[in-house]
């Protein structure tokens, strides 16, 4: 299937003036021709197809929000090219705009002083929608959201949940086959950030819309993308989908043990040393493998590795020393391992 | 039909005005003590003078025009140069570039529905008032229909020397002192604040030179000299037209260039 997004070696640079300290130098800044250039976007490329949830990753300054405003045609690329529904978006912008819905995070597209339900009858005629296509839209929120709440409350008096709501829910409104969300999740409440989360994966599934996602958010990644595009200092450094990612640094589980009957009233000291005990024991058994040992809850938590050992080895290890009380296996997260790319930001395959 | 996106623009411009009654009510409180200012100052310079009329223009006379002048000006205000500023500060101007219509429109349509508000809040009220009040000194005739073509293409030099000064805000980043310096510019420079009449000879050639004058002083004469001949109306307007397209090409190219210049190297 022919790609609906196509980003093909991608760069974009900036020019920044040098900026000299203090007064003087403000003022000598006024006459300066010092540029430096700066790399935002290195060499990306990426095709992205009709229906997907493309979670857009990466640190503060990694490039991300300057490949969201290249794609949707307000930053034109310093080298290669964009396709986007057959469209160069950075040529022809407002054809382009024509066929995107955007929500750039705190900045509002809606008319401030007005209900909401004003905005998305202006936003229907400037997007020509015609009026059986708006009123099944309209329909279709319904069912997704509590309408009547918002609709008729002025946008200025809007929680920022509702307004980044209304803001989502205009986007999609001229059903456009491509939505960028630039970080919509934030500064929300929980509850807010789950029903927005369900919102979009609703209306991805009942109108095939591409989207786009970047956000901080792993709860955003978890609950919404299949496929995640990382960046850091402007280079893609992945691009695979969720589960590869978790098996980025090798099978981790963390297993937690509890090694006495009543965890909670233990002190420090018992705490700390059982941690050293259980981590002398770990490297007695296996002196070539790296097993952090940490405290957690009262509890002491050893990362495995599983490529090296298995977790019911270690287990049957540290039960021939003590008693075991209680003991729990979990999954190493999304968010550790994002972490552990930004921290590192090592190219991996 | 594609004026409907248009259309709706305009409505949502009087409906998001509406909202803001208090507004409203000032600019008239505003505009009031403004003329009466004027009313005094001017009163004072006429009887300070030996003849009852300067640079051919009576106290009544002057009055008229810069009671007319002020509702003229304050009608066609749409804070194009607030508005564009604000976007471009806070970067809001990114969603506004993603619409699907080009920028200077955009503006255009969602202030135009301001304006239609300012006509029926401030200039056909000033104009009955100022009808009645001076004992019908305003001649109706085939003036006022001069006098509203002129206006229209009043309003659009206006608008483009407002998103021309607008597009500045993009390379200052200062909205204040850029909105102040346009606001006394072409306040003096268009005859808004002083009939141009008054101006010295070789001040009024630049004046004449300019396209401000353009604004307020070309439909005033036209309103006010129903004397005036074909060739003096034709003379007017065709100037009227030549700055309308100039500023309008200008303006375009400005802001297109300006834009390029920003997409390519950030901003």
């Amino acid at each position: 299937m022919e790609p609906i997004i196509q980003v093909n070696n991608v760069t974009k640079e900036f020019k920044v003036l040098n900026r000299s300290e203090g007064l003087k130098g403000s003022i000598k800044d006024l006459f300066s021709h010092d540029y430096k250039i700066v790399r935002a976007v290195d060499n990306v490329s990426m095709d992205i197809g009709q229906g997907e949830i493309v979670g857009y990753l990466g640190p503060n300054g990694a490039g991300k929000s300057t490949t969201i405003k290249m794609m949707t045609g307000v930053l034109k690329p310093t080298s290669g090219s964009i396709i986007c529904n057959g469209v160069v978006p950075y040529d022809k912008r407002t054809l382009n705009a024509q066929n995107i819905g955007v929500v750039f995070g705190q900045r509002s597209q809606l008319w401030w002083a007005l209900p909401a339900i004003e905005s998305f009858n202006i936003l229907k005629d400037i997007y020509l929608v015609e009026d059986k296509d708006y009123k099944d839209m309209l329909e279709l929120y319904s069912t997704l959201v509590d309408m009547d709440s918002i609709m008729h409350k002025p946008v200025r008096q809007m929680s920022l949940g509702q307004r980044t709501l209304c803001d989502i829910l205009a986007s999609f409104l001229h059903n456009p086959p491509v939505v960028f969300l630039d970080e919509p999740t934030i500064g929300l409440d929980v509850a807010m950030k789950a029903k927005i989360r369900e919102l979009v994966k609703m209306l991805n599934k009942e109108k095939n819309t591409t989207v786009i996602l970047t956000t901080h958010d792993m709860g955003d990644v978890d609950a919404l993308c299949e496929r995640i595009v990382i960046i850091d200092k402007g280079k893609k450094i992945y691009d695979n989908d969720i589960e590869h990612l978790t098996g980025l640094f090798g099978a981790y589980r963390t297993l937690s043990v509890s090694l006495s009957k009543n965890k909670e009233i233990l002190t420090k000291e018992e705490l700390e040393q059982m941690e050293t005990s259980v981590s002398n024991l770990l490297r007695e058994q296996w002196p070539d493998v790296d097993m952090p040992v940490s405290i957690e809850d009262n509890e002491i938590q050893i990362l495995v590795n599983e490529a090296f050992t298995g977790v019911v080895k270690v287990i049957n290890a540290v039960q021939d020393k003590y008693k075991v009380y209680d003991m729990h296996i979990t999954e190493i997260s999304t968010e550790s391992v994002i972490r552990k790319i930004y921290d590192g930001s090592k190219i991996v395959k | 039909m594609k004026c409907r996106k248009y259309l709706s623009m305009i409505k949502a411009g009087i409906m998001e005005d509406m909202q803001f009654r208090g507004a409203i009510i000032m600019t008239f409180f505003g505009n009031l003590l403004y003329l009466l200012l004027a009313f005094f100052l001017w009163k004072a310079i006429f009887e300070s003078s030996d003849s009852p009329v300067i640079n051919g223009m009576t106290f009544s006379d002057t009055i008229i025009y810069l009671v007319f002048a002020a509702a003229l000006f304050n009608f066609m205000e749409m804070w194009t140069v607030w508005n564009m500023g604000r976007d471009i500060q806070d970067g809001k101007i990114v969603v506004d570039l993603l619409m699907p219509c080009g920028y200077r429109r955009l503006r255009l349509f969602r202030g135009l529905g301001e304006v239609i508000v300012n006509f029926f809040t401030t200039l056909l009220p000033t104009a009955i008032i100022v009808y009645f009040i001076s004992g019908k000194a305003i001649h109706l005739g085939l003036n006022i229909l001069w006098f509203l073509i002129s206006v229209f293409f009043s309003f659009f030099i206006n608008y483009y020397i407002e998103f021309i000064v607008g597009t500045i805000i993009m390379y200052t980043e200062s909205i204040w002192g850029i909105d102040i310096m346009k606001e006394v510019v072409v306040g003096v420079l268009s005859g808004a604040m002083i009939p141009l009449a008054f101006f010295p000879e070789g001040f009024k050639q630049i004046a004449l030179a300019l396209p401000f004058h353009a604004i307020i002083d070309s439909p005033m004469t036209l309103l006010l000299h129903p004397e005036y001949g074909l060739t003096d109306v034709v003379n007017i307007l065709a100037m009227q037209v030549l700055w309308f397209v100039v500023m309008g090409i200008l303006s375009d190219v400005f802001f297109k260039f300006s834009l390029r210049r920003i997409t390519v190297n950030g901003g």
